[in-house]
């Protein structure tokens, strides 16, 4: 039997006071910046059924971002969406699954991710660590842009209701999640799994795992910087981000997750500010966070608010 | 054999393996202060393969008198190259010596070819010969000669954990005791591709859609990475992670593989838990090896 987790675990994480002043420059900078998005049909992985384009358009820095982007090739009228986010270690996924379902699904790269890396590669291990004393240049500062510059892709698309549009993700992909529920209010549903990048600091301590285990590593060689370190990860903590959300958002958990602590998926939930939330844990689960049995929530889930 | 095994599959990894033989790996090896601890060091470890192509590696060597028993991380699917994979306690590395390799195309491995995902499944399929997993697998291959080199590993308990490649690379060299696999893309794949809308297998959907005409040449060139042809010459003990029960890939289905390896065969179908499963691996590992507790995340532990 493994340790029992607390369900009212508090993360250490403070949110800064001047946070929405930092991300309203944040987003002030990238307003400057013109979406110049390109889609370009890829026969290669397309069907009979489902249309796939690779996308692209500029974000923060000047950093072009990939995507996919799918959609079914039965459609009439405007479509609900979908924008999946990808986990630390993986590559996108080619939405299939979404529009097939009856979606437009977008799935973002953001930076140093595969097709997204020529202008910035800080390589894995070591994305989790970039510029970790800088909250002006931490890697996640323009990451985070570049998922939420998704939803400014699929508002430009004719096919796209803008009003039913809905963000999903896993891991990674989970805490992106919280991230862009929090900034893009056009997000209309969300579904975060074992989100990482909430709680950095506690993770650090709960788990000895990479990829958190890149900030152990980074303190062991700097000491000196864990101050600053923490004063950065405090932007950029999902918790942080977490009371702003206002939609429908589901969250699911591994009470055996190795990866992403359950503590600060709890200490996450708590902070939500939506009404309309649901915790899903999931006892026996490691980092899946109960996928096989999630995947049908989720499904149900979207499908009931974006009715597709 | 299976139906499709190729007449010249012994022939055709064989010459791989000469080919191998012919470049030396001229290993050069630096510290890596920032991923070494008190009871580990790390090292960049760089070896040449077949092409010749320069690979990369993580190495890293307990603290203390070894020799040591070692993990080998053979490659993998995926796009990133690991220490250790997500997930598994640092603190395995005060046991065991591990050495994971990114094969040719995946991050660190990236020059001059950089693979796509998905895309490397597909990557010269329609020739057997040009087929990057001929030279993919050489790789593997060349990461468990140079771990097994080292004079700190314990040569008689070395296990070598991964997907399909790690299975292969213990059929084409004879050095892992042990052999952790889990097979996902190259056992049955023409056939098992039709049954799926999923990656990495869908890659082959998409290929013989749009080349409907190389469907012949594609057969061909993953009848010779198929399990079944390797299976018969591995003699390490062996833990097959098999799909959960029903899957494509579950412990039913993979019987030609599971009854044709040769050293003792553990067939464990998937709990659908990450935890569950790992737990499994991390058991079966510390069992074979004669310890009396597997070292485990903090999650995992009573």
């Amino acid at each position: 039997m493994t340790k029992s987790i607390p369900e009212d675990y508090r993360c250490k994480v403070e949110k800064p006071g001047d946070f929405d002043q930092y991300w309203n420059d944040v987003l002030s900078q990238a307003a400057q910046i013109p979406l110049n998005a390109v889609t370009v049909a890829d026969p290669l992985r397309t069907s009979d059924y489902i249309e796939t384009f690779q996308v692209f358009y500029d974000s923060l820095d000047g950093v072009r971002v990939a995507a996919w982007y799918c959609l079914p090739k039965n459609r009439t009228g405007r479509l609900p969406a979908v924008l999946f986010l990808p986990g630390y270690q993986s590559d996108p996924p080619i939405p299939k699954d979404w529009a097939r379902r009856g979606y437009a699904a977008i799935s973002a790269a953001p930076r140093g991710k595969l097709r997204s890396n020529s202008q910035f590669n800080p390589g894995y291990p070591n994305l989790l660590t970039y510029n970790i004393i800088d909250r002006n240049s931490y890697t996640y500062r323009g990451f985070y842009v570049d998922a939420w510059r998704a939803i400014d892709y699929l508002l430009s698309r004719d096919e796209v209701d803008s009003t039913r549009i809905g963000v999903a993700g896993s891991s990674q992909g989970g805490g992106l999640t919280i991230t862009t529920a929090a900034m893009r209010q056009e997000v209309a549903v969300a579904s975060a799994g074992a989100p990482y990048l909430c709680g950095y600091t506690d993770a650090i301590e709960l788990e000895n795992t990479y990829p958190y285990e890149e900030i152990n590593d980074y303190l062991r060689m700097h000491p000196e910087h864990r101050a600053d370190v923490e004063s950065t990860l405090a932007y950029f903590d999902g918790i942080s981000f977490a009371d702003k959300i206002n939609c429908p958002i589901i969250v699911n958990i591994g009470l055996q997750d190795n990866v992403v602590p359950p503590e600060t998926g709890y200490a996450l939930f708590n902070t939500i500010g939506s009404a309309d939330k649901r915790l899903y844990a999931y006892e026996g689960h490691g980092h899946e966070a109960g996928r096989y049995k999630h995947t049908a929530v989720i499904t149900d889930f979207f499908a009931e608010h974006l009715k597709p | 054999m299976w139906d499709g095994h190729p007449a010249d599959f012994d022939a055709y990894w064989q010459s791989t393996l000469e080919e191998l033989a012919r470049i030396p790996a001229a290993p050069e090896v630096d510290p890596l202060p920032i991923r070494s601890t008190a009871f580990a060091t790390t090292y960049s470890v760089r070896l040449t393969s077949v092409g010749p192509y320069r690979l990369y590696g993580y190495l890293s060597i307990p603290t203390g008198e070894g020799p040591f028993p070692a993990i080998y991380f053979a490659p993998k699917y995926q796009s990133v190259l690991e220490l250790i994979p997500q997930g598994s306690s640092n603190d395995l590395r005060s046991r065991f010596s591990t050495f994971s390799l990114a094969g040719r195309g995946q991050r660190n491995s990236d020059q001059p070819f950089s693979a796509m995902f998905p895309g490397m499944l597909t990557e010269g399929i329609n020739d057997a010969q040009s087929y990057m997993f001929r030279g993919f697998v050489a790789d593997a291959v060349r990461g468990q000669e140079y771990l097994q080199s080292r004079t700190e590993v314990d040569n008689s308990r070395v296990v070598s954990i991964g997907n399909d490649v790690a299975l292969m690379a213990a059929g084409l060299h004879q050095g892992a005791s042990h052999v952790v696999c889990t097979p996902a893309l190259f056992f049955d794949s023409m056939n098992l591709a039709t049954k799926t809308g999923a990656y990495p297998l869908e890659e082959i959907n998409d290929y013989v859609g749009s080349f409907p005409d190389r469907d012949k040449a594609v057969a061909e060139s993953l009848a010779y990475m198929d399990l079944r042809g390797f299976a018969p010459r591995v003699g390490a003990t062996t833990l097959l992670m098999a799909d959960a029960t029903g899957g494509l890939m579950d412990g039913s289905a993979l019987k030609p593989v599971s009854e044709a390896i040769q050293g003792a065969v553990t067939v464990h179908d998937s709990e659908r838990s990450s935890y569950k499963d790992g737990m499994f691996i991390e058991d079966w590992i510390a069992r074979e090896f004669g310890y009396e507790k597997a070292i485990v995340p903090k999650h995992w532990q009573d």
